[in-house]
């Protein structure tokens, strides 16, 4: 599977020259498969140029969003496939028990908020509930879970036969416990990131920066490097940048993330995530 | 019975809770398997959960009860946790627990932790009524 980042910025975009080394974009990752499958984990606004990218070239779309809050959704409505009356896309997310997908996007894709309501798509758009056992999408076995942000929010791993890809984009497994010693089964999002070949976490806040920002339901960088030790992945992949850490202060953070990780003793390899990667997983 | 490569993350939240709050609490799993408890309820048991492990339900319903004042098994049918596991709705009770210095007092509310996916397990907060007359 060929894994590309079209928005690695957390909480709302940040624009300018001071962030365009790793980019200003929100959540996006695109997901080619094997047999051309377009998978995307979230909406960020990173899906806007994706969707300038696929227009005309793909008819079946697959959009797995890991929560609704807006950075991971914000992209929707500037999504080019949606606006295609010939594409079929399937909009995979979390259901609370009171209302479904598709009416909770529909409060954001709709009066007053937008212009269009989400029935006046274009495409064939439909609404799926993520929270059920492993599904298969091109050839990928897909897995959800629900792990520690605030309100309801969803992990995923996609598998290959020889691959596999855990993204746990907004997740603070980290609160309230003390990541190096609690039992690994005790540990959000531990099932889903477990061996995984490329880890996609939540990294957003310095170990200072978090002290005041505790519960607010993402990483320190101490916590996203331990949890990625323990999950055992073979390469670390720190995601959802903070909107105020410019690019000079985020190859500082890359550079304490890897200098903990090889003090750590960990195997593999762990790095920022940058809008416009490219990545090829075996199988 | 193994424990799962990963709880719920209603457990997973519940137990981070229990162990930073100073009342006694356990949190138990939808078989009723004790699967922790905090330093608070280990020092009415007289046991950390670190030493203890995982209880399961026939064990700890035989050793801890609840029982009545002479140290009879009460029906479970009424009792808090059976509440909540049961009927889906929190539960309160006063009973006897047995602990190393003999049957003491308690009283208990159980909570049951229900997400999307159905019940969990109950998370089950109690105090020592010591020098009072539960009954």
């Amino acid at each position: 599977m060929r894994v590309t980042f079209w928005g690695v910025r957390g909480s709302i975009p940040a624009p300018g020259a001071a962030a365009a080394g790793v980019g200003g974009n929100t959540s996006c990752v695109q997901i080619t498969t094997a047999d051309e499958t377009e998978v995307i984990l979230d909406a960020g606004t990173g899906i806007r140029e994706l969707g300038a990218a696929l227009a005309g070239r793909c008819r079946v779309v697959h959009i797995l969003l890991t929560h609704l809050h807006l950075d991971h959704i914000q992209g929707l409505m500037f999504f080019a496939p949606l606006f295609d009356p010939s594409v079929e896309v399937t909009i995979w997310g979390p259901t609370s028990g009171q209302h479904g997908l598709r009416e909770n996007l529909a409060r954001y894709i709709s009066n007053p908020l937008s212009p269009i309501e989400i029935r006046e798509l274009p495409a064939h758009v439909s609404f799926e509930d993520a929270s059920r056992p492993a599904w298969e999408l091109g050839g990928l076995e897909v897995r959800a879970a629900l792990i520690a942000h605030r309100g309801l929010t969803l992990g995923y791993r996609l598998s290959s036969e020889r691959a596999s890809l855990c993204y746990l984009p907004d997740h603070e497994p980290g609160l309230g416990v003390d990541l190096d010693s609690l039992d690994a089964a005790w540990i959000s999002g531990y099932a889903l990131a477990r061996n995984a070949s490329l880890l996609i976490h939540d990294a957003q806040y310095e170990d200072d920066e978090y002290r005041a920002r505790r519960g607010w339901g993402h990483s320190s960088l101490s916590d996203a490097v331990t949890f990625a030790r323990r999950s055992g992945c073979r390469r670390a992949m720190l995601f959802h940048h903070d909107p105020a850490h410019d690019d000079r202060r985020l190859e500082a953070i890359g550079a304490r993330a890897a200098a903990l990780w090889d003090g750590s003793g960990a195997t593999g390899s762990i790095e920022l995530a940058r809008e416009g990667q490219a990545i090829e997983l075996a199988g | 019975m193994a424990e799962p490569e990963e709880q719920p993350l209603e457990l997973i939240l519940a137990r981070n809770l229990l162990a930073i709050i100073s009342l006694a609490a356990i949190l138990v799993d939808v078989d009723g398997t004790i699967v922790f408890y905090n330093d608070a309820a280990g020092e009415i048991l007289g046991t950390r959960f670190e030493e203890m492990g995982r209880i399961p339900a026939e064990r700890w319903t035989a050793e801890l009860g609840p029982f009545d004042q002479h140290g009879a098994r009460l029906p479970q049918e009424g009792l808090p946790l059976n509440v909540a596991l049961r009927q889906g709705r929190p539960g309160y009770g006063r009973f006897y627990t047995s602990v190393d210095a003999g049957l003491i007092p308690v009283e208990a509310t159980a909570l049951p932790l229900i997400g999307p996916a159905g019940l969990h397990g109950a998370l089950v907060v109690f105090w020592s009524l010591e020098g009072e007359d539960p009954a």
